[in-house]
């Protein structure tokens, strides 16, 4: 067994560990079937309650959005949402709660990749996320009568997929810094709520002043949120969003250099200070 | 002559003690952490196939140790051969053929069963898909826990969490084994209990480095003990070379009532023998003396206090021990 072998297997093992775990609290699968359904429906409501069906209003969400289909365009984003909060903050939650459970030391104790830890656990909240989108897109179909194209769904999936390493990258870089400093719940926060704002997950990046928008476009999320938007609700094919995807790929193998230096030279600082014990 | 299963030389770990703030460092001032030596240059050489123990009391080093040579911890300095690898530059390699047993019941998953545990961590440990399940009966039968294998971890005493993070260690079937504290919190059948399988270890040809500081259980399990306190190793040998040193065949452990200056009591029993320590406590004093013979001792003893206006309240006469060892090392108990 060569040591790629070893490591994929320990981390399908890590993935179905985190899967026996969850199974155990069945009542947490809850939370997929109503807060995909109640936050966007409630957001599509209130803007409904300040616009009416004022077709002014509705153009000149349009224009901004570049599609009329209000309750498309916020479950897309609050969908998108729920899938990076999982993406990015899985693999720090995943070393975090580890830590805080005593467990941290006895995986790095083991001579699995690091990686193992890291996205494992992560890898495995992919699953109840993935039927966060199914639930929506029923909502949406049942509730706002919005359904996507066969074609246009699958291509959605696509770019979801291809974006996933640029968000662990991202991810990795914030889970480096629980090895060093443990809790970094706030800074996560903090950023959370950057990328809240900064990538159109619930109005339209034209909506913020041109230097955020700048900045917004320098973010991987900004361009996974527009092109989804784009294939589901603008009827844009593979060839308009292919740019941004090689793009986003790009960021993803920069960042996840930049990520596996830090997550290095913090492993080496917590293990100089002791810090993978404390927390 | 085989390679020793860990070497060390001159290791020492430095921690730094508070903080140092973000402006702190924006600011440039300088750093005023207080920096203390957790290990202060020990050399150690476990030898293949014995149970080495480090006993010391809380603070001394011995986790410190443990972690650097379970690759956890980087060393400020010195040097470390575990199975002849440094762990600095191969620690993947030392992970590979260390079985270690740390942090103990917390350390497991407790909504898992125990062998979903153990197979979690056995692909983790690389064994092989088609040893697994094998490698997991031998771990269970090994700690005695092959009957509440499925049952999760949730439902377990603490001494059977320990035994199976005991089994844990043994999955990818080490020739050296490391065990922090091993029976810390157990109950006496507990213990004795987890000293049996250690015992087992050494007996299926594996090294047992433990760290503990129940000094009856390195006289009894260890063919090695060094002592070490605060970061130093002051005594290393057999536990009867150990007991030996002293040079007392009997420890009394004694209580003078007192009321007035109690130097002329401890004089005249230092002429008599080792006093190791001895504690004022208002009108009482305690006394461990080290002697040849109690028999010739005690009544000696009591003209002594007598003479010097005290009282004999209580008189323990106990064999030497390792606690022993300690307190005339150190002037401390174990326990303190």
């Amino acid at each position: 067994m060569t040591l790629l072998v070893a490591d994929l297997r320990a981390f399908v093992a890590a993935v179905r560990k985190e899967l026996r775990q969850v199974r155990r609290y069945p009542t947490l699968l809850l939370s997929i079937l109503f807060w995909p359904v109640l936050l966007p429906t409630a957001w599509v409501l209130m803007g409904r309650a300040y616009s009416g069906n004022d077709p002014q209003a509705l153009a000149a969400f349009a224009q901004r959005a570049g599609s009329p289909q209000v309750a498309g365009f916020v479950f897309v984003g609050y969908a998108m949402y729920m899938w990076l909060s999982t993406l990015l903050w899985g693999p720090g939650t995943a070393l975090r709660t580890e830590q805080v459970r005593g467990s941290l030391e006895a995986v790095f104790l083991t001579p699995a990749s690091r990686l193992v830890p890291l996205f494992g656990p992560g890898a495995a909240n992919i699953l109840p996320a993935s039927l966060n989108f199914v639930v929506m897109g029923v909502a949406l179909w049942l509730l706002f009568g919005f359904v996507p194209t066969f074609q246009a769904t699958l291509w959605t999936l696509v770019i979801i997929v291809l974006g996933v390493p640029a968000m662990y990258a991202i991810g990795a870089l914030f889970a480096a810094s629980v090895l060093r400093f443990g809790e970094v719940g706030p800074v996560v926060q903090l950023v959370r709520g950057i990328f809240v704002l900064a990538c159109g997950i619930t109005f339209p990046v034209a909506m913020l002043p041109g230097w955020a928008q700048v900045s917004a476009w320098l973010l991987p999320p900004t361009y996974i949120v527009e092109d989804i938007r784009r294939v589901l609700l603008q009827g844009a094919g593979p060839a308009d969003v292919t740019e941004h995807v090689i793009l986003v790929l790009a960021m993803a193998v920069i960042t996840a250099a930049a990520a596996a230096m830090v997550f290095r030279a913090l492993e080496t600082s917590a293990r100089r200070t002791g810090m993978l014990s404390r927390f | 002559m085989t390679a020793p299963a860990v070497e060390t030389k001159d290791l020492v770990k430095v921690f730094e003690r508070g903080r140092r703030t973000i402006w702190q460092r924006l600011r440039r001032e300088p750093d005023r952490r207080e920096r203390f030596s957790a290990v202060d240059g020990i050399d150690l050489r476990v030898e293949t196939g014995e149970i080495f123990g480090l006993l010391g009391p809380n603070g001394a080093g011995k986790t410190t140790t443990m972690k650097m040579l379970a690759t956890l911890l980087i060393p400020t300095s010195g040097s470390i051969r575990v199975l002849g690898i440094d762990p600095l530059e191969r620690p993947r390699d030392v992970r590979a053929r260390l079985g270690a047993m740390l942090s103990g019941e917390r350390s497991l998953y407790w909504k898992l069963t125990a062998r979903e545990n153990l197979e979690y961590f056995a692909a983790l440990y690389h064994v092989s898909p088609n040893q697994t399940r094998a490698r997991i009966e031998r771990a269970l039968a090994a700690v005695n826990l092959s009957d509440r294998a499925d049952d999760y971890v949730e439902r377990y005493s603490t001494g059977m969490r320990q035994r199976l993070a005991l089994a844990r260690a043994l999955l990818p079937d080490p020739p050296l084994v490391i065990l922090d504290e091993p029976t810390v919190g157990l109950d006496p059948q507990a213990s004795r209990d987890l000293r049996d399988r250690v015992r087992e270890l050494r007996a299926q040809g594996r090294t047992v480095l433990l760290t503990t500081h129940y000094m009856e259980e390195a006289d009894q399990l260890c063919d090695r003990v060094a002592i070490i306190d605060h970061g130093r190793i002051v005594a290393l040998d057999t536990p009867a070379a150990l007991k030996r040193t002293i040079r007392a065949e009997e420890v009394v452990h004694l209580e003078l009532g007192i009321d007035g200056d109690d130097r002329t009591v401890l004089e005249h029993l230092g002429r008599m023998a080792t006093v190791a320590r001895s504690e004022r406590t208002n009108g009482t004093l305690a006394v461990t003396a080290h002697c040849a013979s109690a028999r010739d001792f005690v009544p000696a003893a009591f003209d002594a206090a007598r003479s010097a206006g005290a009282t004999i309240r209580h008189v323990e006469v106990v064999p030497v021990t390792l606690e022993d060892v300690f307190l005339s090392l150190t002037g401390r108990a174990l326990r303190e």
